[in-house]
């Protein structure tokens, strides 16, 4: 894990580059980040230079000198990458994003430049459908062994039999309750949002992000987290416009709050909700009992992808038990294959915030691609956001 | 360029000089058609269109984003105080500071202050609201409150805070202009006025303000127009919770992709802006009788 | 005179760190007058001004208007006005409001009828009646310039303050005003103060011309004073065209003192000062002094090397042997009832008790003194 996080304050410099860059899904502050630093345009570039670059699809397996790669923040040991570069000889170029959207929308418009992207279960289907991600070729994957992984989080990179997709590793959408503040012990979405108007009134914040916002809102009522239909969304509604008044932010980025003890309390993914506690024992993941989000990150290899070799090279690379653990190691997200998990410290598999009962798991439901497409759902948001 | 020089000078010249004319301007002409013609082209014809299934646009031609406008009207709401509010205060900062800078500072220190007012310009935006973000939570200057005996107090994502982040982004781009035109001014205006009987107060109401007023409206309308499309700061030291076009814009580009929708909404913050700069340059006509200052 | 003067200098110093603008300034402007400070730039005649007007503190000693010490009184309590240089009119107010903006600020107010009716008076007294809604850039230089003088008039100040201001007019209307200006005084009767580095501008409009150099002034008096029995060698160098000769002292005859020319010559001359001597001095010389005639004649023979045709007159620069170039300004019938022409003989006589000798310190060569006046008119 990021050193950083072990020491002093949050105002320090490298502790506040490093905040920045690890939000995770949707936030526009990294969004802008990106582009307003340069980083964003930094990486186009790139990216476009290597697009120019002729390498003809599996030419005699020659894997060229560089490859990109778009990946979450803070998402991967940077080791990894050094030490692909040292056994291949191709130099990868990491491109980080804010959004599942935002990554398709790159695909979409074409000539993204990556041979390789990390996309999340939900958004695999959708990339199908519109076809702009490659069918692997198992056979280039012999580090890859689809026994050793839990089904439940490899069934989405599987449309039809064909697999597009294979997994990095998954995840919950819970909350962070600081419980030196919220002494009232928590155990549902529904202590959650009643926490929110009454204890926890003006220290609560919500994702910027209709699937969780909205789906963790249904679920005050025990509906479906991925629901489409009118009278349970207008209920989550009628929650959400009672809740905003009382609630400190609607941010994806909850890290700094919460740290710095403006926040009390907070929607949170896994990765934070670890890390948050690490750093601030008295602040404790929890995970609604009615339910909520599991997720999974997957590896995909785009079809326009301009050194797929390359792209094969790194993926079988990153699917090696021994690399991969330590990858784990550095971003803290729960890992998918057996062979890991094995390889994982006690204390990171006893830790119930990376991975919870079995009972908390059975309930969570994995977000569908309808929900995130769906327009009455962004209205709904968009009302939400302005009430 | 002017036309009337052309009209003495021989038939051949005026074909000579509106060659070269057409040379000096012709890469920046391309620029603007470039970069601002075909994109704004683009985004009106998206603007007729439909959403596609999966997101994006679909081509049709309907009014149908235009009708659905009144969906975003809370945010077009917001904006709509929070631009002329936040350049307002933008303002009430920013003239004494230029003033100072024009009028008052020593000639040596006015290249080094002015730059000073510059420099943080010259970092990205967003790291300095990260920075304020810092600054006003629980650890910045709350804590310090606490240390002295004044307990929780919250400054981070309150309108107080939006304010100060609106400000603190948007000051020199008030400044300057308002310092040109302060610097530009004849210091024996204010000499005659004094002279014939104007207290300070009066010649600063009476001449001072009045003749900076191109700048002000400059000023004024410049950081009104792009806090029309401002979204970051509300969104980071004001915990998003009140949402503006630029907010609308953002999740229906990038989250929602709903391209045409979004686009309908450009094109009505544009023609809000034109009309912006079409009032702000009449009324700085109007009352100081000068022409507008252009910036730099 | 017992009357309080209307602006008095006692001690007055300026200094501006190390500088020193002005220096131990004494003078008191009798009221109603017309007084010019004249001297070339820097000599602080704009910033005696700008302390009356009470733009800039003295440094030492006191100003008095009417009896008053001004110490500590910012502009807009004193009893003066000003006309300044390029005449500062407010370009956002029009021809009316700037002259009614002195009146707008008087405290108790005025009835807007009485501002209108004051500014319509003002106006018409600068013949501008009709002109109250232009704007001030729609107007000529000698039209903003009646606009200045009226918005300082119309406000009845004690003393009115002239910066250069017909500095940026052209000639012809520069003389045009220069008598509007004079008649104005005489009309309202108040003290013009007037600065300017023009000499013809202050001796015609004055009744009193104070000369100043260095931060001193030099000299006092009626401009037929200045001109004719100037102080010192500068106001006679500055004042008017003269032909400066450089010689020695060689006798004094009572009232009189010989001069011996580098060429040998002795003429007269009056004195300002004792001389000694032996000593180096300056004679001063006007051109018009100078008569010219038939070559037997007159007191220097030379050559006429050059002719301006000025109407009424004609100036002629005259080279004379072992004193230089010498000018002269004769009424063109004089002499062969006809103009000298180039390269034609002349002798050159005056009048005795015209030449004006003064200690010259810096011992100038009269040839430069004499070339730079050649310089001007040809």
């Amino acid at each position: 894990m990021s050193k950083s996080y072990r020491d002093g304050l949050p105002i320090s410099p490298e502790n506040f580059v490093d905040q920045l860059m690890r939000l995770k899904r949707g936030s526009i502050g990294r969004r802008d980040f990106l582009g307003l630093t340069g980083l964003g345009i930094a990486t186009a570039v790139m990216a476009r230079e290597i697009g120019i670059m002729p390498t003809p699809a599996f030419a005699a397996e020659s894997l060229g000198d560089r490859m990109s790669i778009a990946t979450w923040p803070n998402y991967h040991d940077p080791a990894t990458f050094e030490n692909f570069k040292k056994d291949t000889g191709v130099a990868v170029e990491v491109n980080v994003f804010g959004s599942n959207e935002e990554m398709l929308a790159k695909l979409q418009a074409g000539a993204s430049g990556w041979s390789l992207f990390v996309p999340t279960n939900y958004t695999i289907s959708t990339y199908q459908k519109l076809g702009i991600i490659e069918a692997l070729d198992m056979a280039k994957l012999p580090n890859f062994d689809g026994s050793q992984e839990d089904p439940r989080f490899t069934s989405e990179g599987t449309i039809d039999g064909t697999t597009y997709a294979v997994p990095k590793n998954w995840g919950t959408t819970g909350f962070a309750v600081n419980t030196k503040q919220l002494t009232k012990p928590m155990t549902s979405w529904k202590d959650f949002w009643d926490t929110a108007m009454a204890e926890g009134d003006g220290r609560t914040m919500v994702h910027d992000y209709q699937l969780t916002t909205i789906g963790n809102a249904l679920k005050y009522y025990g509906y479906s987290f991925n629901s489409l239909k009118q009278d349970e969304l207008a209920k989550a509604e009628e929650l959400l416009l009672k809740v905003k008044p009382h609630l400190f932010a609607v941010s994806s980025d909850y890290q700094p709050g919460m740290r710095a003890g403006d926040a009390w309390m907070t929607m949170c993914w896994t990765n934070d909700g670890a890390q948050l506690h690490r750093d601030i024992p008295e602040i404790a993941y929890v995970l609604g009992k009615e339910g909520g989000e599991i997720w999974t990150d997957f590896y995909a290899i785009p079809k326009d992808a301009p050194n797929k070799p390359a792209g094969y090279a790194l993926l079988n690379y990153l699917m090696n038990p021994q690399v991969a653990v330590k990858e784990h190691l550095a971003n803290g997200a729960p890992s998918t294959d057996a062979r890991v998990n094995k390889l994982l410290p006690k204390e990171v598999l006893d830790n119930p915030i990376l991975y919870p009962a079995a009972d908390l798991l059975t309930p969570l439901e994995f977000g569908a691609a309808a929900t995130l497409t769906d327009p009455g759902r962004a209205e709904l948001m968009a009302r939400f956001k302005s009430a | 360029m002017s036309a009337g020089t052309g009209a003495v000078s021989m038939h051949g010249n005026k074909l000579r000089d509106n060659l070269l004319t057409a040379l000096l301007l012709g890469p920046a002409a391309a620029w603007l058609v470039v970069f601002l013609v075909l994109p704004f082209i683009a985004i009106a014809v998206f603007s007729v269109g439909e959403r596609a299934p999966e997101g994006g646009y679909q081509a049709a031609f309907t009014l149908a984003q235009y009708a659905n406008l009144p969906a975003r009207a809370t945010a077009f709401w917001n904006t709509m105080m929070l631009a002329p509010m936040g350049a307002l205060a933008c303002l009430l900062v920013a003239y004494p500071v230029a003033y100072y800078l024009a009028l008052q500072a020593p000639q040596r220190w006015r290249l080094i202050l002015l730059a000073l007012v510059v420099i943080p310009f010259w970092t990205s935006l967003l790291m300095r609201t990260y920075a304020w973000m810092y600054v006003l939570g629980g650890r910045g200057i709350p804590a310090l409150l606490a240390y002295v005996g004044f307990e929780d107090i919250r400054l981070i994502n309150t309108p107080g805070a939006v304010l100060l982040g609106i400000v603190y982004g948007y000051l020199p781009l008030m400044i300057l202009p308002i310092y040109v035109s302060l610097e530009r001014l004849d210091r024996r205006l204010l000499e005659a006025s004094a002279d014939l009987g104007a207290t300070p107060l009066s010649t600063f109401l009476g001449v001072t303000l009045k003749l900076s007023l191109p700048g002000v409206m400059t000023g004024f309308s410049l950081v009104m127009i792009l806090l029309l499309g401002e979204y970051l700061i509300p969104t980071l030291l004001g915990g998003g919770k009140v949402f503006f076009i630029g907010n609308a814009l953002v999740d229906l580009f990038l989250q929602s992709r709903n391209w045409p929708f979004g686009s309908a909404i450009a094109i009505t913050l544009v023609l809000v802006s034109v009309v912006v700069l079409i009032a702000a340059n009449r009324i700085s006509t109007q009352v100081s009788g000068a022409r507008r200052v252009d910036l730099i | 005179m017992t009357a309080v003067p209307d602006i008095e200098f006692r001690g007055v110093t300026k200094r501006y760190g190390a500088v020193t603008a002005v220096s131990g300034i004494d003078l008191a402007v009798p009221p109603s007058a017309f007084v010019a400070l004249l001297g070339p730039s820097g000599c602080g005649k704009t910033t005696c001004l700008r302390m009356i007007g009470g733009f800039e503190q003295p440094s030492e000693g006191q100003v008095f208007i009417r009896g008053q010490d001004m110490a500590g009184t910012p502009p807009y309590r004193r009893p003066v006005n000003m006309v300044f240089q390029q005449y500062a009119l407010f370009p956002h107010l029009d021809v009316e409001d700037n002259v009614a903006y002195g009146l707008r600020q008087a405290r108790p107010r005025l009835s807007s009828r009485e501002i209108a009716s004051r500014v319509g008076e003002a106006l018409a007294m600068v013949r501008l009646a009709g002109y109250g809604r232009r704007k001030v850039h729609e107007l000529s230089g000698g039209q903003q310039q009646r606009v200045a003088l009226a918005r300082a008039l119309v406000n009845k100040p004690a003393v009115l303050l002239l910066d250069e201001p017909l500095a940026a007019l052209d000639k012809k209307l520069r003389t045009d005003m220069q008598i509007e200006l004079q008649n104005l005084q005489r009309e309202i009767g108040i003290t013009f103060v007037l600065v300017t580095h023009d000499q013809e501008e202050a001796l015609s409009m004055s009744d009193f011309v104070c000369v100043m150099n260095g931060g001193r002034i030099v000299q006092l008096g009626q401009p037929s004073e200045i001109y004719d029995e100037p102080a010192d060698l500068f106001v006679a160098d500055f004042v008017g065209k003269t032909n400066l000769l450089s010689g020695k002292v060689a006798g004094q005859s009572g009232e009189l003192v010989d001069i011996a020319l580098a060429d040998g010559t002795v003429i007269a001359a009056r004195k300002r000062t004792a001389l000694r001597q032996g000593e180096t001095v300056s004679v001063s010389l006007r051109p018009e002094s100078l008569s010219l005639g038939a070559p037997e004649s007159g007191r220097f023979k030379g050559i006429v090397r050059n002719r301006i045709f000025l109407g009424s007159t004609a100036e002629y620069a005259i080279e004379v042997q072992g004193i230089g170039t010498l000018l002269a300004k004769a009424d063109h019938l004089i002499g062969h009832g006809n103009l000298f022409k180039p390269g034609e003989p002349v002798a050159i006589g005056f009048a005795a008790g015209t030449p004006l000798a003064f200690p010259d310190p810096k011992n100038n060569g009269t040839n430069q003194r004499v070339t730079k006046h050649v310089e001007i008119i040809s």
